[in-house]
């Protein structure tokens, strides 16, 4: 009943364009949402990166006096070891990516392989992979996180592998669902009767189909991880050794920054986790969303159809 | 009358298996800690009066397994341990935090069910107009809020101008000048309010969105196009059609989202010293009270089993379809 | 005998993401009287559906239309949606394509066979129960079966019921979009067997889109054939099967496999033109097998046969 033949997919436009790069550049230029994330990111990763070469002061020195209000000179102010707070935040980009990242690789790699696994073999496999990732969904992931953070101990390894292993239950599933409707396709049939070996199949047939899927997610995955990086720190389970943004939220609520009124100390750390996670939920959702063919005809609208005048020069019927 | 017992009962099967692989996994959890759970480190503070009972309560010199028998023995009895703290059942200390916790869970829940399904269907309904556009940002802004972050930032900006109090669940005063009922309602719902609004706020991103999209999923179905054929209204289209069938997703998304909401409580409660099931796991954290957190995490996981088996009826009553 | 529906220079363009626009409906006009069946046949894109979405007024936002729709001498087109809004489902229904997705699946089929018969304000609570019994009983399902939710009914059954949903306010004129579609045969046959029993008994008029066209000259006592936005010819199925005048008719006609005669199948080379860009001289010239060289610059000019047969072809004989 659809009345105009549906676009084609970004599933399509990366099958068919020469390069990768010029269809990540088409997506952004398609999706305003996207590239506007796209470019806070690259922002971000790039003062992970490069941050401790410019930032004003180091991590742990003092500078002034504790809870210094914002001058010139620290435009941030100063925390309550009177460390200056704009370079806190530049050093602390860097644990928080890095945690966000790689929990989410993490979470990738467990969930997509036990997704592709589940859907691609089915039978009894599948349903003893998703009975489990069942069980899995119904835990309280931060509680989880919290028992096992506070048995395994605080380091920032522990909180990656944490968080891979709370998260990677999404991921399998909805993995799992479109490597199901890929299975079915007439070329993967195809390669099967032509006695293609599965791992061929897979590698060469699979994982290409899903990939864009699988990116999408793992770029929501980071904004959770991040999510959950800040909470766990916030609780008094981080690594103590380094600084993150959650660190420094939890610093600043345990040494009173809110009686002192400096909120200085409490709104920074806060509008970084929440632009870099906006960012990555920006470029996500507008991935998630043009992979989403049946988000695009919508049979109720506002506007109704236009009336408009018959052309000038009349047909001759 | 549809031939669906068999699919609630399968259900409820579910439900019971989860429930014994979360006690059993809370074993496994605890035990894998390296070291007696009477040692120095994770008992600090034990009197060896104490240490000799809890290693008599759990069987610490028997073997694993019969250790795992004596452990869902006691579980199965509701007996969860003594906290190493207060040296009381955990039972009896986790009934009253949980009891305070439930009502401000509730009234952010509603808060945020009530204001993410008006602006999600507001949104998919003028699809691409600027209410849609500013309900997507917003969505998005709020769900990438750190929860206690923005618990924090409610008591800087919100607690002062709205004359509300920041900590504490009641104003003992009241009770002790006997201000009477309504008096102490106002108070605690004083008390509830900026914790509620935050699990509320932080709800509302993820809920609008999902609304929305599921609103627009239901929206390009061709049901519809039947329905607008019919000379259905657009709000009739909406209620009767549109929202019934996207209330599916919804439906179970309110229901995952419990153990992000008890995850959230923790930093809620801690944030606002609110004495509840949160706080609790906060300060066992802090004094590495086992037991205590063994209890909790127990109780919250059967809790958010025995609510996703409410979902799968209530699934069962919203789509005709699930049969089996 | 006064024609129920006449559909003067229809126009619909549809805007696209890239600024430009496309022109699904060229201008048709054809006439309807009341029991009269007529099959609108065509290849996918050629812009039938669109133009009977356009009778009910359901063209979505980012299209616009033009020309008339006059259903009992009034233009209901002229107001747009708000002219179009008390006619639909009223005097004009409409069975959709593939009734698997026609019906909400959370709701029985009953009350989706009612709503609008309430909505009508034709009968309320018992009687409009009672109404409902009667629809499914003369689409041939027991009227008990209304409590029933969709996923419990066949595919067959289905349309049926969605038929009998179509026919809830007696409307003058139904719309048929590729009704029997994704069904198999038997049941094929018997959901036409029924339109052209219910259209007889009900002296409704029927407009049955397809591109099945041994269905059109099973069904329907007239056919316009579309090509391109535009109707190519249009007659008796009687004329356009033996005396057709344009090629793309003849065409079509060969190009459907028959059991009976001994013909090898042809199928029509080539692919309809795009319509997002205007077109020069007659848009079925490139793929014509007996085209001249006027066809490519001028366009075609009106043939007339008897029994209001039309075509727009520069041939001057029988094609």
């Amino acid at each position: 009943m659809s009345v105009v033949d549906a676009p084609m997919t970004p599933l399509d436009e990366v099958r068919k364009s020469p390069s990768r790069l010029r269809s990540l550049l088409s997506f952004l230029r398609k999706h305003p949402q996207a590239a506007i994330g796209f470019v806070i990111l690259m922002l971000f990763v790039f003062v992970a990166i490069f941050g401790p070469y410019f930032a004003p002061y180091g991590e742990r020195e003092q500078v002034g006096p504790i809870f210094g209000t914002p001058s010139s000179a620290h435009p941030l102010g100063l925390d309550d070891g009177g460390i200056d707070i704009l370079s806190l935040l530049i050093y602390g980009a860097r644990v928080t990516l890095i945690v966000g990242f790689a929990g989410a690789v993490v979470a990738m790699l467990v969930g997509g392989s036990i997704g592709i696994i589940s859907g691609y073999f089915g039978g009894k496999i599948d349903n003893a992979l998703m009975r489990t990732t069942d069980y899995f969904l119904v835990l309280p992931d931060l509680v989880l996180m919290i028992v096992v953070a506070s048995i395994w101990g605080r380091s920032l390894r522990n909180i990656i592998i944490i968080i891979g292993l709370i998260y990677w239950t999404y991921m399998a599933r909805l993995i799992r669902a479109q490597v199901k409707v890929v299975r079915e396709r007439a070329y993967v049939k195809r390669a099967q009767a032509l006695g293609a070996t599965h791992t061929r199949i897979i590698f060469r047939h699979v994982i290409p189909q899903i990939a864009p899927l699988l990116l999408a997610q793992t770029v929501l995955m980071v904004a959770l991880a991040i999510f959950l990086e800040t909470a766990i720190s916030f609780l008094g389970l981080g690594d103590p050794s380094v600084a993150s943004w959650g660190k420094m939220i939890e610093t600043a609520f345990s040494r009173s920054a809110i009686s002192y009124g400096a909120w200085w100390a409490i709104a920074p750390p806060g509008i970084a986790v929440a632009l870099v996670i906006m960012a990555f939920n920006m470029v996500g959702t507008a991935a998630e969303d043009s992979l989403n063919p049946r988000l695009r005809v919508s049979h109720l609208a506002r506007r109704h159809f236009r009336l408009r005048p018959l052309p000038d020069k009349e047909p001759p019927k | 009358m549809r031939a669906g017992w068999s699919y609630v009962g399968r259900r409820a099967l579910f439900a019971l298996i989860t429930v014994f692989i979360a006690i059993s996994l809370n074993f496994v959890l605890f035990r894998l800690a390296p070291g007696d759970r009477t040692s120095a480190l994770r008992c600090q503070g034990c009197t060896q009066e104490f240490k000799q009972q809890l290693r008599a309560d759990f069987g610490l010199d028997k073997s694993k397994p019969e250790q795992y028998v004596i452990y869902l023995n006691q579980t199965l009895h509701g007996d969860f341990g003594r906290s190493f703290v207060t040296e009381q059942p955990v039972t009896s200390e986790l009934w009253q935090p949980i009891k305070n916790t439930l009502p401000m869970i509730l009234l952010g829940t509603i808060i945020s069910i009530m204001l993410g399904v008006t602006t999600g269907v507001i949104a998919a309904w003028r699809r691409n107009t600027l209410a849609d556009k500013g309900t997507v940002w917003g969505g998005i802004l709020f769900y990438s809020l750190p929860t206690q972050w923005l618990a924090l930032m409610l008591i800087l900006y919100l607690a002062g101008p709205l004359n509300l109090p920041t900590s504490d669940i009641a104003d003992p005063y009241l009770a002790y000048n006997n201000a009477g009922a309504w008096a102490e309602f106002v108070d605690r719902l004083k008390h509830m309010i900026l914790p509620a609004a935050t699990i509320g706020l932080v709800l509302f991103g993820e809920y609008t969105l999902i609304v929305r999209s599921s609103m627009l999923e239901a929206l390009g179905e061709d049901y519809i196009l039947t329905a607008r054929a019919k000379g259905l209204s657009d709000w009739e289209i909406i209620t009767k059609h549109a929202l019934r069938n996207s209330m599916l997703p919804i439906v179970t998304l309110v229901f995952l989202s419990l153990g992000f909401i008890f995850g959230g409580t923790i930093l809620i409660e801690s944030v606002f010293n609110y004495p509840g099931i949160g706080l609790q796991i906060y300060e066992s954290v802090g004094n590495r009270d086992y037991p205590m957190l063994q209890g909790a995490f127990l109780l919250l996981t059967v809790v958010i089993i025995l609510m996703n088996f409410l979902a799968d009826l209530l699934y069962f009553k919203l789509d005709p379809r699930v049969t089996e | 005998m006064t024609p129920v529906l006449v559909i003067e220079g229809l126009h619909v363009w549809f805007e696209l993401p890239n600024h430009k626009e496309l022109h699904a409906v060229k201008g048709i006009s054809f006439e309807l009287e009341p029991g009269e069946r007529l099959g609108l046949v065509g290849e996918s894109g050629c812009g039938k559906t669109t133009a009977i979405l356009a009778m009910m007024g359901l063209l979505p936002p980012t299209a616009s239309a033009a020309g008339k729709i006059i259903l009992d001498g009034d233009d209901i087109l002229a107001g747009g949606d708000t002219t179009m809004r008390p006619h639909r489902w009223k005097d004009i229904s409409m069975v959709f394509q593939g009734a698997m997705n026609a019906f909400d699946p959370v709701k029985t089929i009953g009350s989706q066979i009612q709503e609008p018969i309430v909505k009508a304000k034709l009968a309320e609570g018992k009687a409009a129960r009672l109404r409902t019994a009667e629809l499914l009983e003369l689409v041939g399902i027991s009227g008990s079966r209304q409590d029933r939710y969709p996923h419990e009914f066949s595919g067959g059954m289905r349309q049926r019921a969605a038929i009998a949903m179509a026919l809830a306010c007696d409307p003058k004129v139904l719309l048929a979009d590729e009704p029997t579609t994704a069904l198999d045969v038997m049941v094929q046959a018997q959901i036409l067997k029924l339109l052209v029993q219910l259209t007889d008994d009900l002296g409704l008029a029927m407009i049955m889109v397809t591109h099945d066209l041994p269905l059109v000259s099973q069904v329907c006592t007239r056919a316009a054939v579309m090509y391109a936005g535009e109707i190519a010819e249009i007659g008796t199925t009687h004329d356009l099967y033996h005396k057709p005048l344009h090629p793309y008719t003849r065409m079509l006609f060969s190009a459907t496999p028959d059991l009976l005669a001994e013909q090898t199948v042809r199928s029509i080379p080539g692919a309809p033109p795009r319509l997002d860009q205007p077109l020069v001289g007659c848009p079925f010239q490139p793929r014509c097998d007996s085209a001249l060289t006027v066809c490519a610059s001028e366009a075609a000019p009106l043939r007339t046969g008897p029994d209001g047969h039309r075509a727009y072809c520069h041939l001057k004989d029988t094609a």
